[in-house]
């Protein structure tokens, strides 16, 4: 499947801000099932400084400096991308979930796929034992890692609500976990902490995911959003899935960045100098590049 | 001659055997007392049972001072600790307190601290090896000698800092410190390693300062090890990774409001290093430059003292205020220089002290000189089992955790019941988030409690600075020492007092060959010409408060005395009624009627009121303390004392009382100005003190003359007037006549040499700003300039018959613009200074 991506996000000020500096996440990963066939990101007011660079995780990272006055500030991503992912795995297959743990405390190693890195507490996910106590009713003794993971997963989807007015995106876990509700990036963060308070390694991914529009309707433009999923070490590699929908990840997500949390992956992160009010628009869109006729039609 | 034969050499001398008794009669008290916990090494009792050498020769010379000479040196020690604002901060606490000086050194025999000082600069390689390593190839992850997962878990394991290389050698560390005791078996050991941000180094030097100024009879005769080294070597060091000759250094503070504010302080001014907060800096064109009042310049060298995750809020902890955005950046870009590196605090974690054994052995090819705590890291299965088998004898603490020996980590006691169930499901699910140690006794050193001498526990952190040579160890320390007999590891809090570190040379010195004091008070370098935009705004408003703080205080004194030698009459209440009406104006007093020395109770010492004397003097003690290392000691104690003048329970006192009490309190705020005008460096800002009392000046005279010298105003309105501006002699040697209108206009307005008129503080300021740093190339005068020229202009061409309250009042006006050019054009919230009001995160 190729993808069409635009992700544009537009802010507005009421003051000028004479100096602004962004780190952006923008950029489809390359590899693992995804080929990017082209991208590009275009800033307005043109920046004076813009260095492309990759993060510890492999992430591709923009960091741009605008130093002209301004009011307005768009970012406009474009991508092409190929997605082709293998099957989803057995969900009797694999480890036990203690041996997993074990493992993954024992791998000497510190690259960027490294499990060690997905097990400790982390900016945004700490190890909330409430949530613990809720993830372990996945993992019966002996119980395999992916299956218990598939089950938290459907857990969460069945537990919580969806609700774009309950969170923000610095509300912390544990609030969304009380109340039961929140968007991707709460749904991810709860997944990944009942994971990790358990000691398995999970991480926290940032993308798109296709939305198919109902029968009959057309697909409205910007409409689409970014998504967040996590992605959880079983010993035999990573796995995505994807709580807010009780799915697992195939060729209808494309990955953008990976890390341990959404502080890791955080798609435009900036500090301006001025002050008064700001606004923030995102639109984004995924077209399947030969699919979109037919959904319509 | 030998420190084993005091009695010997003394009696050579010459002395009486009565001096002689006396001086045993008062060891022999001191130490009568002197328990050492049975099973717990001291410093001055040996495992043999008999005082060490360095300690006997040490109450030798003590015990020549009489008692009453003992507590008056130490009651001076402390005093002058209070007047020099020497103060450190709980965590969690507003006020300072005082720093709390033992008055008995830590005294250490040069040969055993030649074993502590290999056995530090050992481990600070080791450090500097393995943080190197883990944010490199970590080969030693690769080998299996350090756990992954212990790492990654670390939330001081800063991602964005891995695969940077600073320049000059890709070093991690400049400084590092140890947290040291003495174990069961009498041998030093290393409860804790320092590598974030190690603080104590600017306390040690304080203390050496103190105690060699309390004792220096003891200190000359001990031959103590001078510190000025270390710090000529640590400064060395931190200028040879700098890719430029004549670096500029500039340690970056977590602020006046950080614990240790006063240290980094202390230290900034003695090293000569320009003291910055965050957003004294900026990255542009990926290097790193000061906002100063003459622009942008240049740094090299970054020593900080904010913790890693905090130096910036873009690639590191987003809710940091403390750190510079794009800091990361220019690390990665190589363009400066830090120490140490963010990140380094990486291997303060408990975890480590179970590698290292073997570390050592692996890298250096030899055991650990000075050993840790035996450690065990839980996230290993093997050792895991260990700690199970005997986990009632251990103590359990976050792996990631600084170890155990300084500032409060709180340990889990396996021994609470609710809290061990806890414990256990954490070595079930995250057993790597757990390090087991064995429970810490400290060992002991004697404390002056008084009457005597008492064993009190101790921890003793030693430095090690990165030179081109290697590590350079300081020969002394930071010793904190607990008021109670037997406690665990103590923090710097309620209940711990400071102790010098005396290491003593082999030989003894040579009273004739090194005369006291030592060198230890002379700065290494000069404070440097630079001054931040933030520094000179601080000094603008201290300057501007102290002005406003003396204008209330001649108030009070009319309201008090009347108008001095022109006598205020009963029967005109227009100016008494005006005075009041002032006062009640600009917020010093709550209501116009009432008794004088109520009012007076108010206006110089009102809590509540916004305009009193005392509550300028504060907001000025508050731009002072950001101003620490620019203030000599003079300076912030006559703040102090001003303060203290001031700082009286109000509605007590008689008039005569409050009069004296406003005319100590002018007297102290004209030796401030004196101080300020004699001692402050010009280069350091002195100008910005002087502007904003001279614009606060001119704006109190203008407001002044437009109330007392009106059309109509009477004898005693000029009269007070006169007082208000100080200027009744000058009147009274020019004028024979008594007050008159137009003269006294003139004198207080327009006469460029009455030091107290409007037209002497413009001329000033137009002075002040040729003297200053242009921005503009074009060579047009900055907007500040071309106001008080113009001003300056019009007084000049003024004459006092046609100056109508209006004119003073339109002054008055373009007074305030030329304050608010002056803020605009050099400091932090101006638009022209490229400084941000305010850093708003993208949402």
């Amino acid at each position: 499947m190729i993808y069409l991506l635009r992700h544009v996000t537009a802010y507005a000020y009421r003051n000028p801000v004479t100096q602004a500096r962004c780190l952006l996440r923008l950029t489809p990963a390359q590899g693992d099932g995804q080929r990017v066939l082209s991208h590009r990101i275009g800033i307005d007011p043109l920046p004076n400084r813009r260095e492309s660079g990759r993060d510890f995780f492999g992430n591709a990272t923009l960091a741009l400096t605008v130093e002209t006055p301004h009011r307005a500030f768009r970012i406009e991503a474009l991508s092409r991308v190929e997605v082709e992912r293998m099957q989803l795995p057995d969900l009797a297959s694999g480890l036990s979930w203690e041996e997993v743990r074990e493992r993954a405390l024992a791998v000497p190693s510190l690259g960027p796929d490294a499990p060690v890195h997905f097990t400790g507490p982390s900016r945004r996910v700490p190890v909330v034992p409430e949530v613990t106590d809720y993830a372990r009713a996945s993992f019966p003794p002996g119980g395999g890692a992916y299956a218990g993971a598939v089950d938290l997963m459907r857990r969460i989807r069945a537990d919580f609500a969806f609700d774009a007015t309950a969170t923000e995106v610095a509300t912390p876990l544990a609030d969304a976990f009380a109340h039961r509700r929140g968007v991707c990036q709460d749904f991810a963060h709860i997944m990944i902490a009942g994971l990790r308070g358990l000691g398995l390694p999970a991480a926290y991914v940032s993308g798109y995911l296709r939305t198919r529009p109902p029968p009959g309707m057309a697909r409205l433009e910007g409409a689409d959003a970014s998504h967040a999923w996590i992605s959880v070490w079983c010993g035999d590699g990573w796995h995505g899935l994807d709580p807010t929908n009780a799915i697992g990840v195939e060729d209808d997500h494309v990955v953008v960045a990976r890390g341990r949390d959404y502080a890791d992956v955080a798609p435009v992160a900036g500090i301006i100098a001025g002050s008064g009010a700001q606004t923030l628009q995102v639109a984004v869109d995924v077209v399947p590049e030969d699919g979109e006729a037919a959904a319509a039609g | 001659m030998s420190a084993a034969a005091p009695l010997a050499v003394r009696e050579a001398g010459g002395e009486t055997s009565e001096a002689e008794a006396t001086r045993r009669e008062r060891r022999a008290r001191w130490c009568a007392d002197y328990r050492p916990l049975p099973g717990v090494p001291d410093e001055m009792i040996g495992p043999d049972g008999a005082i060490r050498p360095a300690w006997d020769r040490f109450l030798d010379r003590l015990a020549d001072l009489a008692e009453d000479e003992v507590s008056a040196r130490f009651a001076a020690a402390a005093r002058h600790i209070h007047n020099s604002g020497m103060a450190y901060r709980v965590y969690g606490e507003a006020a300072e307190r005082d720093w709390p000086l033992g008055v008995l050194p830590l005294l250490i025999e040069g040969a055993e601290w030649a074993e502590i000082a290999a056995g530090v600069a050992q481990r600070a390689s080791l450090m500097e090896t393995v943080l190197a390593d883990l944010y490199g190839e970590a080969h030693l992850v690769a080998a299996g000698l350090i756990p992954a997962a212990a790492v990654a878990a670390s939330p001081e394991f800063l991602r964005p800092l891995h695969g940077v290389r600073q320049p000059g050698g890709g070093r991690q560390l400049h400084l590092y410190a140890a947290d040291l005791s003495r174990g069961p078996d009498g041998r030093w050991r290393v409860l804790a390693d320092r590598t974030q941000a190690p603080s104590g180094t600017g306390y040690a030097l304080e203390n050496r300062m103190v105690l060699a100024r309390a004792l220096p009879e003891v200190h000359g005769a001990l031959a103590v090890r001078p510190l000025a080294p270390f710090f000529q070597a640590f400064r060395d060091g931190l200028a040879a990774a700098a890719e430029r000759a004549e670096p500029r250094i500039a340690l970056l503070t977590s602020g006046p409001y950080g614990d240790t504010y006063v240290e980094q302080a202390v230290l900034a001014r003695y090293l000569g290093f320009a003291l910055v907060e965050g957003d004294d800096l900026t990255v542009q064109d990926g290097r790193l430059f000061i906002r100063t009042v003459a622009g942008l310049k240049r740094a090299d060298v970054l020593w900080r003292r904010v913790d890693g995750d905090f130096v910036d809020p873009l690639s590191l902890n987003p809710a940091s205020r403390l750190g510079v955005p794009g800091l990361v950046e220019a690390l990665q870009a190589g363009a400066c220089v830090m120490g140490n590196m963010p990140g380094a605090g990486l291997v303060e974690g408990g975890w480590l002290a179970s590698c290292l054994p073997a570390l050592a052995e692996h890298l250096f090819g030899e055991p650990l000189r000075l050993p840790g705590l035996p450690t065990w890291w839980c996230g290993d299965p093997a050792q895991r089992d260990a700690v199970l088998a005997r986990a009632d004898t251990l103590t359990l603490r976050p792996a990631s955790a600084p170890a155990q020996g300084a500032f409060t980590t709180r340990a889990f006691g396996l021994r609470d019941p609710e809290e061990t169930g806890r414990l256990f499901a954490i070595l079930r699910d995250r057993p790597g988030d757990l390090v087991a140690q064995e429970p810490v006794q400290l060992s002991t050193a004697p404390a002056w409690d008084g009457p005597g001498l008492v064993p009190r526990p101790f921890v003793l952190r030693v430095f090690a600075a990165a030179t081109p040579g290697g590590w350079a160890v300081m020969p002394g320390g930071f010793c904190r020492m607990s008021e109670q007999p037997d406690v665990q590891p103590v923090a710097m809090g309620t209940g711990v007092r400071a102790a010098d570190v005396w290491v003593l040379a082999d030989a003894p010195a040579d009273p004739a060959a090194a005369p006291m004091p030592r060198l230890e008070q002379a700065p290494v370098r000069r404070v440097s010409g630079l001054l931040p935009s933030r520094a000179a705004d601080n000094l603008f408003w201290l300057g501007r408060y102290l002005e406003r703080a003396e204008a209330m205080v001649r108030l009070t004194i009319c309201l008090l005395s009347g108008a001095g030698a022109v006598p205020l009459s009963e029967a005109d209440e227009g100016t008494a009624r005006r005075l009041r009406g002032l006062l009640h104006a600009w917020g010093a007093v709550p209501t116009v009627v009432g008794p004088a020395a109520a009012l007076a109770a108010h206006a110089l010492s009102g809590r509540e009121a916004w305009g009193s004397a005392r509550t300028h003097v504060l907001a000025a003690r508050r731009n002072a303390a950001s101003l620490r290392e620019r203030l000599s000691v003079e300076m912030w104690r006559s703040l102090s004392a001003l303060l203290d003048v001031l700082d009286r329970p109000e509605g007590t006192g008689s008039e005569a009382q409050w009069l004296d009490r406003a005319e100590r309190a002018l007297g102290l705020g004209a030796a401030l100005s004196g101080l300020a005008q004699e001692n402050m460096n010009r280069a350091g800002g002195w100008p910005f003190v002087d502007i904003g009392r001279r614009i606060e000046r001119a704006i109190n005279t203008c407001r002044f003359a437009g109330l007392f010298a009106a059309e109509a105003a009477t004898a005693d309105d000029l009269g007070l007037l006169l007082q208000l501006a100080d200027s009744r002699i000058s009147y009274g040697a020019r004028y024979l006549l008594g007050v008159a209108l137009a003269p006294v206009r003139d004198m207080v307005l327009l006469d460029p040499y009455n030091p107290r008129s409007v037209a002497f503080q413009v001329e000033r300021l137009a002075e002040h700003f040729a003297g200053l740093p242009a921005l503009r190339q074009d060579g047009l005068p900055e907007p500040q300039t071309r106001l008080v020229r113009s001003l300056a202009g019009e007084i000049a061409g003024t004459e006092a018959a046609a100056l109508t309250p209006e004119v003073a009042a339109a002054w008055e006006e373009r007074l305030w613009a030329i304050a608010e050019a002056v803020e605009t054009r050099y400091f932090p919230g101006g638009s022209e200074a490229a400084r941000p009001e305010r850093l708003v995160a993208l949402a």
